[in-house]
């Protein structure tokens, strides 16, 4: 009879075994104690599937109902199983959900504060003894109890194991149920939704407080719904916008709430998984990119003498597509299942079922974010192309419209590849289609690089605009043009092209092509130099200027800092051996919350104090102003100052939580907490200093003095119309003319703007005026 | 509008007699069997096929974004032919970086990720 | 223009008198994004990851109607366009040029990118993932690690043009070829239509005519692309016998009947069958099939949105409204649709033919 390969009972139990080793949680279970993750939820599985019920466990010592703060000495111990007694005879995990664990002898140890298991020498005893502390809060106080009983030969075979669940009552009873962040977050939506309604239709009833009615507000209301008047969109990106920093803020404070303390229990890393991709997502797409619009829309038309955009209605579609797209982001904030994968989607992850349903929702609504991006920058590129005033010339143009004009290059020339690779993951998640399906030959490394080729340039697409504000501000405040006008354009040109080559400083350790890691990390370190050219350009404008400190010189000043470090934190980067340690860490955290909150959101706020008359006819209170500088400036350094040396220290970002127990090797120092702590306060008081300025914004819109057209000695075209500006803006057949231009630029055209008159201007036109 | 005469013709005429010759040479290198003109050049069939495809691309290319779509012959071709041509630095980086790089970086690395191996 | 205290009071839903410029109000961006969004928000509803949800094709419907409604509200405002009110630049170095020629040419180069994006993606996986002709004739055999050759029912991974299936004759080739004389022919009576509609001291019923024609031609051309390229992807089409001018029977089956689709894990074609085993060649197909249908499909929703604006025109044009005054816009319209032309001229080749 020919022999077979025989499977044995014992080789399919050990395939088993080893497919459930490797399935299951992660357990440690070792001589020196128990523990892990999934010992809560699947128990001692390596041991043996399910526990045995021959196994008694006791746990004694316990109260009925415990008085708050007190000691009590507790036993654990079992009968049965495979021996009696003797080396490596039983182990155990013993879990409380509120008080404090003490050791006393050597043979238990602390896994966490309310943690405890066997040690090496414990090992070998079936039981023992610990004090346990009762909380002092007065709720219920769970407690699991696992127990191993071992027969002592080494291996996982012929072992058994049981749990006991037991409950202590406290003085209060079950208390409260923890809160739910996902309830937490959706009521603040909820409520800051309803106080901008509330502002809204406050404004409805300043404009005139006789007329409070419905035959009145249907038009007003009409009006702002459907007009293609820059200035009215510039106002509803702008109240978007605001009103998704406020959320983003709150996002922010939920984050830091759960990472103000380690180990904390508000946000599993499930539900933290949403808070920082919602976070990220609103902030960059719903927040900054609408503010930027907004005074984009405002300012620019008036900069150059133009009475609308280019193209009004396409305007304001850009427009309208936000909240909607905004809406469909949201959906997973109110299901629950929102998506998971970071503002970044990385791939495979983010086409995989494992990945909330919301994923497909927020991929749908970026969609939507991209088309209107694309027609803002058609939009803005065509106006500055084409629509400027008589005598503006490219070098006549003010410096925020270049930075606008370079931003919006930026963005609709990169945009479209994010967009591609949107609609590949909405089209794998939807109809299955395979372009990030590896078992089918998909690449993942291929989402990387089309977002990051949109991702980059994007965040410089953020920046440029706030160095725009920064030059139109220090200028006016410093009482002189701003030094190296020509320099200044050159370098916002620089950046918006060498910002396509530099994106794969972000793919460093992904695995992606060597050469190309080489030539990014030369190209990365080569675009710090513009930028640096131009942080010096406004130093010398301080300098050879006099510098007057309204509010919006501090914010330009604070920006001057806060940019110029994270601009220096940010060239650790470049270099791919610093990038291997820090990628992932706090420190690229602090980076870019330093180039994008002291950055952009500084610039914007300079903008804010800077434009505010203009637009709305009314100064803003100084004083506030100046308390809400000296507030968040100092707050917001608390925040991420330190963050710096936490990511070197390996601090992870996106983890929901961290350790400061000395036997993991992701611990983190025990300051680490502290400073953790003082970031969540920090932050806290940031949040809420930020609305001294929005309370500044409104009470003047109120109460404010009135604009005049130039209250701060401004030279650019926006300053020679009233405060606000009449619809349209200039009139069609009475355009303004740019006559005397010398006051603050090069009165000779330069090499480049005479080849180019020479190619672009048909010889019956006459000569541009330089 | 074309204000120029091709061959005598009206341009648009002749750009689409021209587009249409065009493209049946391209259906024809696909169709025919080029096999034994491949190999008096010492390559295979797909890669002839390849050439022969790009290289008429080119001039359809042209043909419809000068005379079409007027970047030849109007007052305001010239700058209207910068616009056009001015994503091409874009364009360049897309492919190299994107269509050009390795896309087994997730799973095949080893294979052509060595020290001495600078390519893509 | 002197400001918007003249008489007339905002249209948002329309029409609009072009003689003060461009509509200041107007509901259509409002309605077209609701519309967009409802969409697809209702399509990810109705298909996750391949499994289809009956129930979600109202909302889609829904959402395809409210973006129909705002594009009404649109075409109501600009009907009336006739050319009294077409900004013309002032800026080097696009001076005298109109405005709105600058616009549609800054966005052809966003929709260059878009393009790119799509071929870097079929260059990389192309380039990157082993040619299923090679892998096949290579066989799997290897005396050392698979000695028994190709098994019956293991598939392997490769990149399969639809080149393979496409250009395998000159009947599976028509689709294609008469789909590239379609937009060449299309691009060409749209110049027609622009040339007529400027053409200066022609009588207005002949300009009617000729522009509402050749608009027209370019419609139906338009719409006959996208009729053959559903033949070419679903139907496919029989050629009957007729021994009279030597025509054979031809059955030619569509793409997704050979079984080349986004979901080709088991794809076999008749021609792979390893000599050694004699076990047919199964392959995961589904990247090539997934580039092929979205690239091929992107364009086509280019050409989609083009009829969509040519519907608009034609009418105007039949109402007998372009006037050399407004004939540009059939130029800014013309402009796309050249671009999508050469689109054609690109993806023709490299995904069709190579």
């Amino acid at each position: 009879m020919k022999r077979k390969t025989l499977i044995t009972r014992s080789m399919v139990a050990l395939i088993l075994i080893s497919v459930a080793m490797v399935v299951s949680p992660a357990v440690n279970s070792l001589p020196t104690g128990v523990g892990g993750t999934g010992i809560q939820t699947s128990g001692c599985n390596c041991h043996a599937a399910a526990p045995t019920a021959t196994i008694d466990v006791t746990l004694d010592g316990l109260p009925d109902q415990y008085n708050s703060s007190e000691t009590y000495t507790i036993t654990v111990s079992f009968e049965g199983g495979p021996i009696e007694s003797g080396v490596n005879s039983g182990g155990f995990n013993l879990w409380a959900s509120g008080g404090e664990f003490t050791v006393i002898d050597a043979t238990v140890q602390s896994r966490a504060t309310a943690e405890v298991t066997h040690t090496e020498v414990g090992n070998d005893y079936r039981t023992w003894t610990m004090e346990w502390i009762a909380p002092s809060h007065g709720r219920n106080v769970d407690f699991i109890l696992h127990v191993n009983s071992v027969n002592g030969d080494g291996s996982n075979s012929g072992d058994s194991w049981n749990r006991l669940d037991l409950s202590v009552v406290g003085s209060l009873g079950v208390g409260l149920d923890p809160a739910d962040p996902f309830t937490v977050l959706a009521t603040l939506i909820i409520i800051s939704s309803v106080l901008l309604l509330i502002t809204i239709l406050y404004g409805f009833y300043r404009t005139n407080p006789e007329a409070f009615d419905w035959e009145h507000l249907a038009p007003w209301i009409t009006e702002w719904l459907t007009s293609t008047d820059h200035k009215k969109i510039g106002t509803l990106y702008f109240i978007q916008g605001l009103f998704f920093l406020g959320i983003g803020g709150i996002l922010a404070m939920m984050i830091r709430l759960q990472l103000a303390g380690p180990e904390m229990g508000f946000i599993s890393q499930d539900q933290y998984n949403q808070f920082f991709t919602l976070h990220g997502t609103t902030m960059i797409f719903l927040a900054a990119m609408p503010l930027i619009n907004g005074f984009a829309n405002w300012i620019v038309p008036l900069q150059i003498g133009a009475p609308d955009l280019a193209l009004p209605r396409i305007n304001a579609l850009s427009f309208w597509l936000q909240p909607f797209a905004a809406l469909l982001i949201f959906t997973g904030v109110f299901s629950g299942q929102g998506a998971d994968t970071g503002w970044t989607g990385y791939a495979p992850y983010v086409v995989s079922a494992g990945a909330h349903s919301g994923v497909t929702m927020w991929v749908a609504g970026q969609i939507m974010l991209v088309a209107s991006s694309t027609l803002t920058g058609i939009n803005f590129l065509t106006t500055m192309a084409v629509m400027r005033a008589e005598g503006m010339g490219w070098m006549q143009m003010p410096l925020f419209t270049w930075s606008i004009l370079v931003a919006n290059l930026m963005l609709f020339l990169s945009i479209p590849a994010f967009g591609i690779g949107l609609l590949q993951v909405y089209l794998d998640r939807t109809i299955s289609t395979a372009f990030y399906d590896i078992a089918a030959g998909g690449d993942p490394l291929l989402w990387s690089h089309l977002f990051w080729y949109f991702g980059h340039p994007e965040v410089y697409v953020v920046i440029v605009p706030a160095f725009g504000v920064i030059s139109e501000v220090l200028a006016t405040s410093a009482r002189r043009s701003i030094f190296g006008y020509r320099s200044m354009v050159y370098a916002m040109a620089g950046i918006g092209i060498v910002a396509f080559i530099v994106y794969g400083h972000h793919m460093f350790t992904s695995g992606m092509s060597p050469s190309l890691r080489f030539v990014t990390m030369l190209t990365t370190m080569l675009v710090a130099v513009p930028t640096g050219i131009k942080i010096f350009n406004w130093l010398k404008t301080m300098h050879g200027g006099s510098l007057v400190y309204r509010t919006h010189t501090l914010w330009a000043l604070g920006f001057l800092v806060t940019f110029t470090l994270g601009g220096i934190s940010g060239m650790f980067f470049p270099s791919i051996a610093m990038d291997t340690h820090l990628h992932e860490t706090y420190f690229v955290v602090a980076h870019f919350h330093y180039v994008l909150v002291g950055g952009t959101v500084f610039g914007f706020f300079a903008a804010i104090y800077y434009w505010y008359p203009k637009m709305t006819g009314r100064m803003l209170d100084e004083r506030l102003g100046t308390l809400h500088f000296l507030t968040a400036f100092v707050t917001y350094n608390g925040i991420f100052w330190p963050m710096h040396r936490l990511g070197v220290v390996g601090m992870p970002r996106r983890t929901h939580t961290y350790f400061i127990t000395t036997d993991d090797f992701t611990n983190l120092p025990e300051w680490a907490a502290d400073w953790n702590l003082f970031i969540s306060v920090c932050a806290f008081l940031f949040f809420f200093s930020n609305f001294i300025m929005v309370f500044n914004m409104l009470i003047s819109l109120a109460r404010g003095q009135k604009a005049p057209a130039d209250p701060w000695g401004g030279w650019s075209f926006e300053w020679m119309t009233s405060s606000p500006p009449p619809t349209p803006s200039f009139d069609w057949n009475n355009l303004p003319v740019l006559k005397d231009a010398n006051e603050h630029i090069a009165h000779e055209p330069s090499v480049m703007g005479i080849w180019f008159n020479k190619l672009m201007v048909p010889e019956d036109n006459e000569e541009v005026n330089n | 509008m074309a204000h120029y005469k091709i061959l005598g013709q009206d341009p648009y005429w002749m750009n689409f007699f021209g587009l249409m010759f065009l493209t049946l040479i391209e259906v024809a290198a696909v169709g025919l069997d080029l096999s034994d003109f491949a190999a008096g050049y010492n390559t295979t069939e797909k890669v002839v096929t390849l050439w022969i495809l790009t290289l008429i691309a080119i001039p359809k290319f042209i043909m419809i974004a000068a005379i079409f779509m007027h970047l030849y012959g109007d007052d305001d071709s010239k700058i209207l032919t910068m616009t056009a041509l001015f994503p091409a630095f874009f364009i360049i980086i897309m492919v190299l970086f994107i269509g050009l790089t390795h896309p087994e970086a997730a799973t095949g690395l080893p294979d052509w990720c060595r020290p001495g191996n600078y390519g893509l | 223009m002197s400001g918007y205290d003249d008489d007339h009071a905002p249209q948002p839903w329309g029409p609009h008198d072009w003689h003060h410029g461009a509509p200041h109000n107007s509901f259509s961006p409002l309605f077209l994004s609701m519309g967009v969004a409802i969409f697809l928000f209702s399509l990810a509803q109705a298909w996750s990851y391949g499994t289809y949800t009956p129930g979600h094709i109202p909302t889609i419907l829904l959402g395809l109607a409210v973006v129909g409604f705002s594009m009404i509200i649109w075409w109501r405002q600009d009907i009336s366009f006739d050319g009294h009110y077409e900004p013309i630049s002032t800026g080097v170095p696009f001076r005298g040029i109109q405005v709105r020629k600058v616009a549609v040419w800054v966005f052809l180069m966003s929709e260059m990118m878009v393009f790119t994006s799509l071929f870097s993606t079929y260059m990389r996986y192309r380039l990157g993932i082993e040619n299923c002709g090679t892998v096949f004739e290579r066989g799997l055999f290897d005396p050392v690690t698979n000695p028994t050759g190709w098994q019956e029912g293991v598939a392997v991974t490769c990149f399969e043009p639809a080149s393979h299936l496409i250009a395998s004759s000159w009947w599976h080739l028509a689709p294609g070829a008469i789909n590239t004389f379609a937009l060449i022919l299309s691009s060409f009576t749209i110049v027609q239509a622009l040339r007529y509609a400027k053409m200066p001291d022609l009588d207005d019923e002949v300009r009617r005519k000729k522009v509402y024609r050749y608009l027209g031609s370019t419609w139906i051309l338009a719409i006959l692309f996208l009729t053959l390229k559903m033949v070419e992807w679903f139907i496919g089409f029989y050629v009957p016998e007729i021994s009279a001018i030597g025509l054979h029977e031809h059955d030619i089956v569509s793409l997704v009947s050979e079984g080349y689709t986004i979901n080709a894990d088991h794809y076999q074609h008749h021609s792979y069958v390893d000599e050694a085993t004699g076990a047919h060649m199964v392959a995961n197909i589904q990247v090539s099939a997934s580039l092929f249908y979205v690239t091929t499909g992107t364009h086509g929703a280019h050409v989609a949105g083009g009829i969509i604006g040519l519907s608009y025109m034609t009418l105007k044009a039949w109402k007998g409204l372009y006037t050399p005054a407004n004939a540009v816009s059939i130029e800014y319209f013309g402009l796309y649709w050249h671009f999508v032309d050469l689109v054609w001229v690109l993806v023709f080749p490299f995904f069709y033919l190579y």
